[in-house]
């Protein structure tokens, strides 16, 4: 149900898909005089902007965990024996699931259109985005439980995550900005990320996948846990 | 008619707003409870706490005598709640909603679809069963809300407001629907501060003020214990014929107001002489074409237990 609510909301699904398609259309486009040939500027927004995106998860899983019109619908689920634990876990895993679809469905018609590759094992690059889609959404669920709302949990969201772009090179490479802001990229996880998509789609190196597995794992148990504790039935009256 | 439900002492602090002071009441299988009070009196509080959505300051709560904290998943099971919000997905339809909130209840495959086709028909929405919610009136998610609310057949239902902000037409009709869930067996429990609602369904009422509940017995029962008069209007067909003074002769009356054809009287409950008084009236002449008795509203109740209306 709440995996059906999340494709109904045109929103939603148009920033994860159109959104981020015309972003990697248009900044490639602009931007392909910096790079050697068109193709390794779509190459390089197409595998950034997508970190991004799953990182942006975050808000997807706010917006159905603590959105006015579906907080009040959601409350029926706390009423239920199925109990509140129920309604944190069923947002994270549908919005999990509703990022994790359209980034895969956006890969595949954005990859052969623009000559995007994912390296010799792209299976390996899909699968190492569940877990990052899985924090991503756990961590918008876990903002939630301490903001107890949506709008507050997605303006700081948003701020935080566009900053961890900008300082990771979401929008452009951040190398060629000096020692400062270089040091200051190795503060985001967008920078990491970044390391570690690019290892795989360009050098076949998959020496980066492991550690962000286990990262991405024990940041999910860490967040949820803190769900676990920290949500309250009164946030939702 | 035997105890379902026991709320002992509730209180409830907000910080140091104190909401509820040692509610205590008891819910009869069968019957509708009203909770009537004004805004603020608490009745949305004691709700949700009793739906396990609000934890509680002190006090017990007791589901077929055994306190709902030790058997919390049946005690969920034998609820329906109808929250005084509309709670309902609106970009799906009424048949997936209620297939959906039902399904929370652990109904699959045969049970669940005519649970949904008898939650349709109890909302009347069968011929609008896969329109978007979000294109129904008022009136109509309201009727929705309390079907996703009863799909599941729980043995209790707790109605917080359900009639706020619809047309007289839908009123009416979610005031039958749950006349009609009492006679299926269910047991209901309903806070308003309409007291024209509660005449109309209640069993019996508790009225709650100020987090305190401060009177509690059937419509009749609360409206005899604050009237220590009877009032009569009699209608006759020429009045005039005798003065005030001779209706204050007769023992018991307390006023008499002549005015046209109408005569109004109060008289003191248990001597209210109404045979002196027709006795007076036809023996000067006068027809009579209507006497009626004007008992206490619910609303006299309130005033005169609170010195407040219920709209204050």
């Amino acid at each position: 149900m709440d995996v059906t609510n999340l494709f109904k909301n045109p929103v939603l699904l148009g920033y994860n898909t159109l959104f981020a398609a015309l972003f990697i259309l248009i900044m490639g486009y602009l931007c392909g005089g910096d790079y050697k040939t068109m193709r390794d500027a779509y190459q390089y927004y197409g595998v950034s902007f997508l970190i991004f995106g799953m990182l942006e998860g975050a808000m997807t899983a706010s917006n159905c965990f603590m959105e006015r019109d579906i907080k009040k619908p959601n409350l029926r689920i706390m009423y239920s024996p199925a109990g509140p634990s129920a309604v944190w876990l069923s947002k994270l895993t549908a919005s999990f699931l509703f990022d994790y679809v359209l980034h895969c469905m956006l890969l595949a018609v954005l990859c052969p259109a623009l000559h995007i590759t994912l390296g010799a094992r792209p299976l390996v690059f899909i699968a190492l985005m569940a877990p990052i889609e899985f924090a991503s959404a756990a961590l918008g669920i876990f903002f939630c439980c301490v903001f107890h709302c949506e709008e507050t949990t997605s303006t700081l969201l948003s701020t935080v995550i566009s900053i961890f772009g900008f300082l990771g090179g979401t929008f452009f490479p951040t190398d060629g900005l000096g020692k400062t802001i270089a040091a200051l990229s190795r503060v985001s996880p967008v920078r990491w990320l970044n390391d570690a998509f690019f290892a795989l789609a360009c050098d076949d190196s998959t020496q980066y996948v492991l550690p962000v597995c286990a990262a991405a794992a024990a940041l999910s148990a860490a967040l949820m846990i803190g769900c676990k504790l920290l949500f309250r039935t009164e946030d939702y009256l | 008619m035997d105890t379902l439900l026991t709320v002992s002492s509730l209180t409830k602090h907000f910080k140091e707003q104190q909401v509820l002071r040692g509610v205590s009441f008891d819910v009869r299988r069968g019957e509708i409870l009203c909770i009537l009070g004004p805004n603020g009196a608490g009745k949305s509080t004691t709700i949700n706490i009793m739906t396990g959505t609000l934890a509680k300051s002190g006090g017990t709560i007791t589901f077929k005598g055994v306190p709902v904290e030790k058997q919390l998943r049946s005690y969920k099971q034998s609820l329906g709640i109808v929250p005084q919000d509309i709670t309902l997905y609106e970009e799906l339809s009424p048949e997936k909603n209620i297939a959906f909130f039902a399904s929370l209840y652990g109904l699959r495959g045969k049970k669940l679809r005519d649970a949904v086709d008898s939650a349709l028909a109890f909302a009347g929405l069968e011929q609008r069963r896969h329109d978007k919610v979000k294109t129904f009136s008022g009136g109509m998610k309201r009727r929705l809300n309390i079907a996703c609310a009863v799909a599941h057949r729980p043995e209790l239902i707790i109605m917080d407001e359900p009639t706020v902000g619809i047309d007289p037409q839908s009123r009416n009709h979610i005031l039958d629907s749950i006349q009609k869930l009492r006679s299926e067996g269910m047991t209901v429990i309903y806070t308003t501060h309409y007291m024209e609602e509660v005449e109309a369904i209640a069993s019996r009422i508790i009225i709650l003020d100020k987090g305190t509940v401060i009177a509690e017995g059937t419509t009749e029962s609360l409206k005899e214990s604050v009237s220590a008069e009877r009032h009569y209007v009699i209608e006759v067909e020429e009045n005039g014929r005798i003065p005030e003074s001779k209706f204050y002769a007769i023992e018991g009356v307390r006023s008499a107001h002549l005015e046209g054809s109408t005569i109004r009287l109060s008289s003191v409950r248990g001597i209210e002489n109404l045979d002196r008084i027709i006795a007076l009236l036809t023996e000067n002449g006068e027809r009579i074409r209507n006497i009626t008795s004007e008992t206490a509203s619910l609303e006299t109740v309130f005033l005169k237990l609170t010195g407040r209306t219920l709209r204050d």
